[in-house]
């Protein structure tokens, strides 16, 4: 069997705004590429029946979750004209307002970056083994539903 | 002849436990339908089944030390 190495896409916590900066800004050698998309996913406080969601909590099947991401990864490379493609996705306690998903693309034009960015969010959310606890002021839960 | 059953989600709060270590199970149905006995909630969750990381549908027989992980929708991102 090849063996690769699978790159860990999950973080701890929240993904915070200044490790998205310091992402962006590390791409400023990269000459070749024109274009970047950014999906940011954040914690919605939505209101079910009268309780608020104060954060979700997520967890993964990671021995799963990151061979998936890797052979998600190679598809849309394969796909697109992409320079490069970074993703992290947050397990444990993300707070409401807090981002808990980072998906970045870059290519040498717009249409692949973008396209691919949005091809990718999709996939991650519909085949990624990770689960979310909406977590409610009164300290119950409910397990998030993907729309 | 043991298995590793893992629970993610809403299965691991029916079984109470992330972990489950099963005996003489010959194949997924097997299993299966222990688990449903003890835990007739599970039997009515939707779930998917993978062993050794490989989801699969219909039965599967289980060599010795599989890793049986059930899996409910996946909620992401």
């Amino acid at each position: 069997m090849k063996e690769v190495k699978l790159k860990n896409i999950f973080v701890q916590g929240a993904i915070a705004a200044s490790f998205i900066a310091d992402s962006i800004q590390k791409h400023s050698s990269k000459t070749g590429i024109g274009g970047h998309s950014i999906f940011l996913g954040q914690v919605r406080a939505d209101e079910i029946k009268g309780k608020k969601v104060t954060a979700i909590e997520y967890t993964s099947y990671e021995e799963m979750a990151l061979p998936k991401m890797h052979e998600i990864r190679e598809a849309i490379f394969e796909k697109y004209e992409l320079t490069c493609m970074h993703v992290y996705h947050s397990l444990g306690k993300v707070q409401a307002g807090e981002i808990c998903l980072f998906v970045f693309t870059s290519a040498p034009h717009r249409k692949a970056a973008i396209e691919a960015c949005a091809e990718l969010v999709e996939r991650i959310k519909a085949e990624l083994p990770v689960w979310g606890a909406e977590l409610f002021e009164d300290n119950t839960h409910q397990w998030k539903l993907n729309q | 002849m043991k298995t590793r059953v893992l629970l993610f989600g809403q299965l691991a709060e029916i079984t109470g436990s992330k972990e489950l270590e099963m005996e003489g199970c010959a194949d997924t149905a097997a299993l299966l339908s222990i688990l449903h006995e003890q835990f007739p909630v599970l039997a009515q969750s939707k779930y998917v089944v993978a062993v050794n990381q490989e989801m699969i549908s219909g039965n599967k027989n289980l060599p010795e030390n599989s890793i049986v992980a059930l899996l409910p929708p996946f909620s992401g991102g």
